[in-house]
Protein backbone atom coordinates (compact mmCIF):
# COMPACT_ATOMS: atom_id res chain seq x y z
CA UNK A 1 0.00 0.00 0.00
CA UNK A 2 1.36 3.51 -1.08
CA UNK A 3 2.03 6.24 1.53
CA UNK A 4 -0.18 7.79 -0.68
CA UNK A 5 -3.46 6.02 -0.37
CA UNK A 6 -2.32 5.62 3.27
CA UNK A 7 -2.47 9.33 3.91
CA UNK A 8 -5.74 9.75 1.89
CA UNK A 9 -6.93 7.37 3.69
CA UNK A 10 -5.94 8.27 7.41
CA UNK A 11 -7.38 12.02 6.01
CA UNK A 12 -10.78 10.90 4.99
CA UNK A 13 -11.32 8.79 8.61
CA UNK A 14 -10.09 12.33 10.32
CA UNK A 15 -13.01 14.38 8.07
CA UNK A 16 -15.32 11.34 8.58
CA UNK A 17 -14.95 11.74 12.47
CA UNK A 18 -15.58 15.42 12.25
CA UNK A 19 -18.47 15.04 10.59
CA UNK A 20 -19.76 12.25 12.95
CA UNK A 21 -19.23 15.13 15.74
CA UNK A 22 -21.34 17.26 14.08
CA UNK A 23 -24.21 14.68 13.58
CA UNK A 24 -24.10 14.42 17.06
CA UNK A 25 -24.52 18.09 17.74
CA UNK A 26 -27.42 17.71 14.98
CA UNK A 27 -28.74 15.01 17.52
CA UNK A 28 -28.37 16.97 20.81
CA UNK A 29 -29.82 20.20 18.82
CA UNK A 30 -32.62 19.43 16.79
CA UNK A 31 -35.50 21.57 16.16
CA UNK A 32 -37.76 18.88 16.56
CA UNK A 33 -38.20 15.18 16.94
CA UNK A 34 -37.33 14.69 13.03
CA UNK A 35 -33.99 16.23 12.77
CA UNK A 36 -32.98 14.33 15.80
CA UNK A 37 -33.88 11.02 14.04
CA UNK A 38 -32.27 12.35 11.15
CA UNK A 39 -29.14 13.28 12.60
CA UNK A 40 -28.92 9.98 13.89
CA UNK A 41 -29.70 7.98 11.04
CA UNK A 42 -26.81 9.70 9.34
CA UNK A 43 -24.47 8.67 12.33
CA UNK A 44 -25.28 5.32 11.29
CA UNK A 45 -24.56 5.79 7.99
CA UNK A 46 -21.12 7.68 8.68
CA UNK A 47 -20.23 4.66 10.83
CA UNK A 48 -20.23 2.66 7.91
CA UNK A 49 -18.10 4.72 5.95
CA UNK A 50 -15.55 4.74 9.02
CA UNK A 51 -16.25 0.81 8.93
CA UNK A 52 -15.34 0.58 5.39
CA UNK A 53 -12.36 3.06 5.84
CA UNK A 54 -10.63 0.89 9.03
CA UNK A 55 -11.43 -2.24 6.16
CA UNK A 56 -9.40 -0.49 3.79
CA UNK A 57 -6.81 0.60 5.79
CA UNK A 58 -5.86 -3.11 7.50
CA UNK A 59 -6.96 -4.89 3.96
CA UNK A 60 -8.76 -7.20 6.22
CA UNK A 61 -12.48 -7.50 4.86
CA UNK A 62 -14.10 -8.45 7.94
CA UNK A 63 -15.03 -5.16 8.66
CA UNK A 64 -17.52 -4.70 5.82
CA UNK A 65 -19.37 -7.68 7.24
CA UNK A 66 -19.60 -5.18 9.88
CA UNK A 67 -20.83 -2.54 7.96
CA UNK A 68 -23.09 -5.18 6.05
CA UNK A 69 -24.90 -5.68 9.30
CA UNK A 70 -25.28 -2.56 10.00
CA UNK A 71 -26.56 -1.15 6.83
CA UNK A 72 -28.89 -4.19 7.24
CA UNK A 73 -30.30 -3.63 10.38
CA UNK A 74 -29.67 0.18 11.16
CA UNK A 75 -32.41 1.49 8.89
CA UNK A 76 -35.18 -0.68 10.34
CA UNK A 77 -34.86 1.09 13.50
CA UNK A 78 -34.96 4.00 11.74
CA UNK A 79 -37.80 3.18 10.01
CA UNK A 80 -39.68 1.66 13.06
CA UNK A 81 -39.29 5.22 14.56
CA UNK A 82 -40.87 7.06 12.12
CA UNK A 83 -43.56 5.28 11.67
CA UNK A 84 -43.74 4.92 15.93
CA UNK A 85 -43.90 9.69 15.10
CA UNK A 86 -46.20 9.25 12.60
CA UNK A 87 -49.40 7.56 13.94
CA UNK A 88 -48.36 6.80 17.76
CA UNK A 89 -48.81 3.00 17.22
CA UNK A 90 -46.07 0.67 15.35
CA UNK A 91 -48.27 -2.38 14.42
CA UNK B 1 0.04 -3.65 -5.42
CA UNK B 2 -0.73 -2.35 -8.95
CA UNK B 3 -0.69 1.47 -8.91
CA UNK B 4 -3.73 1.59 -10.99
CA UNK B 5 -5.78 -0.04 -8.46
CA UNK B 6 -4.47 2.35 -5.80
CA UNK B 7 -5.10 5.18 -8.33
CA UNK B 8 -8.90 4.29 -8.58
CA UNK B 9 -8.53 3.50 -4.78
CA UNK B 10 -7.77 6.93 -4.02
CA UNK B 11 -9.88 9.04 -6.43
CA UNK B 12 -13.22 6.67 -4.94
CA UNK B 13 -11.72 7.68 -1.49
CA UNK B 14 -11.97 11.40 -2.15
CA UNK B 15 -15.16 11.37 -3.84
CA UNK B 16 -16.89 9.76 -1.50
CA UNK B 17 -15.48 11.81 1.41
CA UNK B 18 -16.94 14.97 -1.18
CA UNK B 19 -19.83 13.24 -0.82
CA UNK B 20 -20.16 12.72 2.84
CA UNK B 21 -19.30 16.03 3.26
CA UNK B 22 -21.36 17.94 1.24
CA UNK B 23 -24.22 15.62 3.08
CA UNK B 24 -23.63 16.94 6.27
CA UNK B 25 -23.16 20.40 5.64
CA UNK B 26 -26.40 20.09 3.98
CA UNK B 27 -27.54 18.75 7.24
CA UNK B 28 -26.52 21.88 9.16
CA UNK B 29 -27.04 24.76 6.84
CA UNK B 30 -30.70 23.86 5.46
CA UNK B 31 -33.42 25.54 6.36
CA UNK B 32 -36.36 22.83 6.95
CA UNK B 33 -36.42 18.89 7.60
CA UNK B 34 -37.79 18.49 4.09
CA UNK B 35 -34.52 19.68 2.23
CA UNK B 36 -32.20 17.96 5.20
CA UNK B 37 -33.65 14.75 4.16
CA UNK B 38 -32.90 15.64 0.59
CA UNK B 39 -29.34 16.38 1.42
CA UNK B 40 -28.28 13.76 3.57
CA UNK B 41 -30.08 11.20 0.94
CA UNK B 42 -26.08 11.56 -0.59
CA UNK B 43 -24.38 11.09 2.38
CA UNK B 44 -25.62 7.33 2.35
CA UNK B 45 -26.24 6.78 -1.00
CA UNK B 46 -22.92 8.21 -2.85
CA UNK B 47 -20.54 8.67 -0.05
CA UNK B 48 -20.32 5.18 1.16
CA UNK B 49 -20.64 3.74 -1.79
CA UNK B 50 -17.91 5.12 -3.62
CA UNK B 51 -15.88 4.40 -0.35
CA UNK B 52 -16.97 0.75 -1.24
CA UNK B 53 -16.02 0.74 -4.38
CA UNK B 54 -12.36 1.35 -3.04
CA UNK B 55 -12.93 -1.29 -1.01
CA UNK B 56 -13.94 -3.64 -3.54
CA UNK B 57 -10.64 -3.52 -5.23
CA UNK B 58 -7.89 -3.35 -2.74
CA UNK B 59 -9.66 -6.03 0.13
CA UNK B 60 -9.29 -9.89 -0.51
CA UNK B 61 -12.50 -11.35 -0.45
CA UNK B 62 -14.51 -7.67 -0.20
CA UNK B 63 -16.10 -8.25 -4.09
CA UNK B 64 -18.98 -10.15 -3.12
CA UNK B 65 -19.21 -8.67 0.19
CA UNK B 66 -19.17 -5.09 -0.85
CA UNK B 67 -21.52 -5.52 -3.74
CA UNK B 68 -23.95 -7.08 -1.02
CA UNK B 69 -23.95 -3.99 0.87
CA UNK B 70 -23.98 -1.71 -2.28
CA UNK B 71 -27.22 -3.18 -3.17
CA UNK B 72 -28.38 -2.47 0.41
CA UNK B 73 -27.45 0.82 0.57
CA UNK B 74 -29.04 1.60 -2.04
CA UNK B 75 -32.12 0.11 -1.35
CA UNK B 76 -32.30 1.24 2.55
CA UNK B 77 -31.34 4.91 1.78
CA UNK B 78 -34.43 6.30 0.19
CA UNK B 79 -36.77 3.90 1.69
CA UNK B 80 -35.57 5.60 5.11
CA UNK B 81 -35.80 9.28 3.54
CA UNK B 82 -39.49 8.45 2.51
CA UNK B 83 -40.50 7.24 6.11
CA UNK B 84 -38.98 10.14 7.13
CA UNK B 85 -40.16 12.55 4.59
CA UNK B 86 -44.27 11.11 5.37
CA UNK B 87 -43.48 10.54 9.16
CA UNK B 88 -42.73 14.71 9.31
CA UNK B 89 -45.22 16.03 7.34
CA UNK B 90 -47.77 13.63 8.94
CA UNK B 91 -46.76 15.71 12.65
CA UNK B 92 -47.46 18.83 10.57
CA UNK B 93 -43.79 19.87 10.42
CA UNK B 94 -44.47 23.40 8.47
CA UNK B 95 -42.75 23.90 5.14
CA UNK B 96 -40.53 26.92 5.18
CA UNK B 97 -40.04 28.89 2.19
CA UNK B 98 -42.83 27.20 0.76
CA UNK B 99 -44.22 28.00 -2.69
CA UNK B 100 -47.06 25.50 -2.50
CA UNK B 101 -47.72 22.64 -0.88
CA UNK B 102 -49.30 19.62 -2.79
CA UNK B 103 -50.09 17.46 -0.47
CA UNK B 104 -52.14 19.48 1.25
CA UNK B 105 -54.80 20.00 -1.59
CA UNK B 106 -54.46 16.01 -2.42
CA UNK B 107 -54.96 14.54 0.78
CA UNK B 108 -56.25 15.78 4.26
CA UNK B 109 -53.36 14.37 6.95
CA UNK B 110 -55.78 12.81 9.94
CA UNK B 111 -55.36 14.80 13.08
Amino acid sequence: MSAVLDLVLYLALAIHLGLLAVCVWRVWRGENVIDRLLGADVFATLVMAVLVLVALLTLNSLYIDVALALAALGFIGTIALAKYIADQQIF
Amino acid sequence: MQPILELIAILAVIGGTAFSITGVLGLVRLPDVYTRLHATGKVGVFGVVLLLIAALLLTPLGLGKGLVLIVLLLIGGPVTAHALASAAYRIRIPLKHALRDDLAETSEPEP
